[in-house]
C-alpha cells in the first residue's frame, strides 16, 4: 500500500523536474537571435529612378517623449553602414546642398516608461525632430503613408527612414518612402550597427537604383 | 502560465484526497512521456518531438476487465526555427529568429479495458480511452517580441500498451504503451495540437 505522503511527495518531485525542464523561449535566444529587423516600403515607389542621397550627420534621439540630436560612436557606426549600403546599391552620396534625391534619417528611440510607444506618436512629431528645413524644404510637411505599420515595443529601437525630396516640389511635401527598424538586445551596440542595417538592405532588394 | 504551472500539483492532491475515501482498489499510474507533434501542429507549428512529459491516472478497479477514473499530464513543445523574414503587414517585412512554445495539461475522465483481466500472463495488455479538458498555453515570438495565448478545449485520447506486474497478479508494475492525443485549437490560424506521445512508467496501488 503506497501511502498519501508518498504519492504527493512523488506529485510534487514530478512537478518540480517537470516545470524545471521547459524549455523558455527566451533563454535559449542568442543576443543577435534577440533582435528582429523590420521594414516598411512605399510600394508605389520606384527606387531606381532616385541616384543622389544625403544623410544626416547625426541622429535623432527620441527618448521618452524628448527629442534631441546626437552623434556617439554608436550613431557614427550605423551612417558610416547606411552610406556603406546605399553605395553598394549604386546610390551617390552628395552634400544636402546638392539637391539629393533622397534624404535620410537615423533615429534612436527609447521607452522606458511602462506601458507601450506607438510609432505614429514617432511619426506625428517628425517634423519637430527633423524639421524640413533641414533638408532645403521649410514649410512643406511630412506625409506618412497610412499603411506604416504601428509597432509598440517596451525597450529600444533604432530606425532609418528615407524621404523621397526628389518629387517634394511637385507633391509639396516630404514622403517617406522606406523605413528600417531594428528592435531586440545589442541593437545600440556599435559593433553590431553593420550587421543590422546589412540585415535591413538584404531583406530590401527593390532598393537599388537604376540611374 | 504561473497557474498552468501549479494546477497537476493541485489536481493531484485533490485527486488523492477524494479517491482514498472510495471503496474498491484505486491504482496509479505515473509515466515519462514523449510526444510528437501531428497534423497542423506538426507542419505549422512544432515539428520537434517533446522529451519533456509525464502522465498521471488515477483510476478505480471496477472489475478484472475494467477501470475508470481520471488523467492528467503535461507535455512541453518547443522549437526555435532559423532567422527568416516574414510578411508582417501589406507592405511590411520583418526578418526574425521564430520561437514556438506550446504546454499542454490534459485533464481526462479515462476509462482502460484489460483484454487478459484476470487470466495468468505477466504481459497483460490494455486499451484506454479518454475525454475532458485540454489547457493549452502557446506562446510565439519573433525575436525577443511576443506573447501567450492560454485556452482551454476539448481534448480527447485513444491509446494502448501494456503492463507487467512485478510479480504474479501483482499490484503494482511497469507499463509502457502509446496513446493518440487530439486537442482542439483555434486562435490566430492556429488550429488543433493533436499528438501522439509514448510513456513509461510505473503503476501501483493506492487504496
Amino acid at each position: 500500500m503506497i501511502s498519501k505522503q508518498l504519492v504527493v511527495a512523488v506529485c510534487t518531485a514530478c512537478s518540480a523536474i517537470l516545470f524545471g525542464c521547459t524549455k523558455e523561449p527566451l533563454n535559449n535566444l542568442t543576443q543577435e537571435e534577440s533582435r528582429i529587423y523590420t521594414t516598411n516600403s512605399d510600394t508605389t515607389t520606384n527606387f531606381g529612378n532616385y541616384k543622389t542621397y544625403s544623410i544626416s550627420d547625426s541622429v535623432a534621439v527620441l527618448d521618452n517623449g524628448q527629442s534631441y540630436k546626437e552623434l556617439k560612436p554608436v550613431d557614427q557606426a550605423y551612417i558610416d553602414a547606411v552610406n556603406k549600403y546605399m553605395q553598394q546599391r549604386g546610390y551617390v552620396l552628395v552634400s544636402k546642398a546638392s539637391n539629393p534625391d533622397l534624404g535620410i534619417d537615423v533615429n534612436r528611440i527609447y521607452n522606458t516608461a511602462t506601458g507601450y510607444f506607438s510609432y505614429d506618436d514617432y511619426w506625428d512629431y517628425y517634423g519637430g525632430y527633423w524639421d524640413p528645413y533641414y533638408w532645403g524644404y521649410g514649410g512643406y510637411g511630412y506625409y506618412i503613408p497610412t499603411s506604416y505599420g504601428i509597432y509598440q515595443i517596451t525597450q529600444g529601437a533604432v530606425s532609418i527612414d528615407i524621404l523621397d525630396l526628389k518629387n517634394a516640389p511637385s507633391k509639396n511635401k516630404i514622403d517617406i518612402i522606406w523605413n528600417g527598424l531594428a528592435r531586440g538586445e545589442g541593437i545600440f551596440n556599435e559593433s553590431n550597427a553593420d550587421g543590422i542595417v546589412k540585415a535591413l538592405f538584404d531583406q530590401s532588394t527593390y532598393l537599388s537604383t537604376n540611374q | 502560465m504561473k497557474i498552468i504551472s501549479i494546477l497537476p500539483f493541485l489536481i493531484c492532491i485533490l485527486f488523492v484526497s477524494q479517491l482514498n475515501a472510495q471503496k474498491g482498489e484505486v491504482k496509479m499510474n505515473l509515466q515519462y512521456s514523449y510526444a510528437l507533434p501531428m497534423g497542423n501542429f506538426k507542419s505549422d507549428v512544432i515539428s520537434n518531438g517533446s522529451p519533456r512529459g509525464v502522465t498521471g491516472d488515477i483510476l478505480y478497479n471496477v472489475n478484472n476487465k475494467l477501470s475508470v477514473g481520471l488523467g492528467l499530464g503535461f507535455q512541453d513543445f518547443y522549437q526555435k526555427y532559423p532567422r527568416d523574414v516574414y510578411n508582417t503587414g501589406d507592405k511590411e517585412v520583418t526578418s526574425a529568429v521564430l520561437s514556438n512554445s506550446v504546454q499542454i495539461i490534459p485533464l481526462l475522465a479515462k476509462a482502460e479495458f484489460y483484454p487478459l483481466g484476470g487470466k495468468q500472463s505477466m504481459v497483460q495488455p490494455y486499451i484506454t480511452a479518454g475525454a475532458g479538458l485540454g489547457i493549452t498555453s502557446f506562446t510565439q515570438y519573433l525575436g525577443e517580441f511576443g506573447g501567450s495565448n492560454n485556452s482551454a478545449g476539448f481534448m480527447a485520447q485513444g491509446g494502448a500498451g501494456i503492463f507487467v506486474p512485478f510479480k504474479k497478479f501483482g499490484h503494482s508494475g511497469f507499463r509502457l504503451g502509446a496513446n493518440y492525443n487530439m486537442v482542439a485549437y483555434n486562435k490566430d490560424g492556429f488550429k488543433n495540437l493533436n499528438n501522439v506521445n509514448f510513456q513509461a512508467g510505473l503503476f501501483f496501488p493506492l487504496h
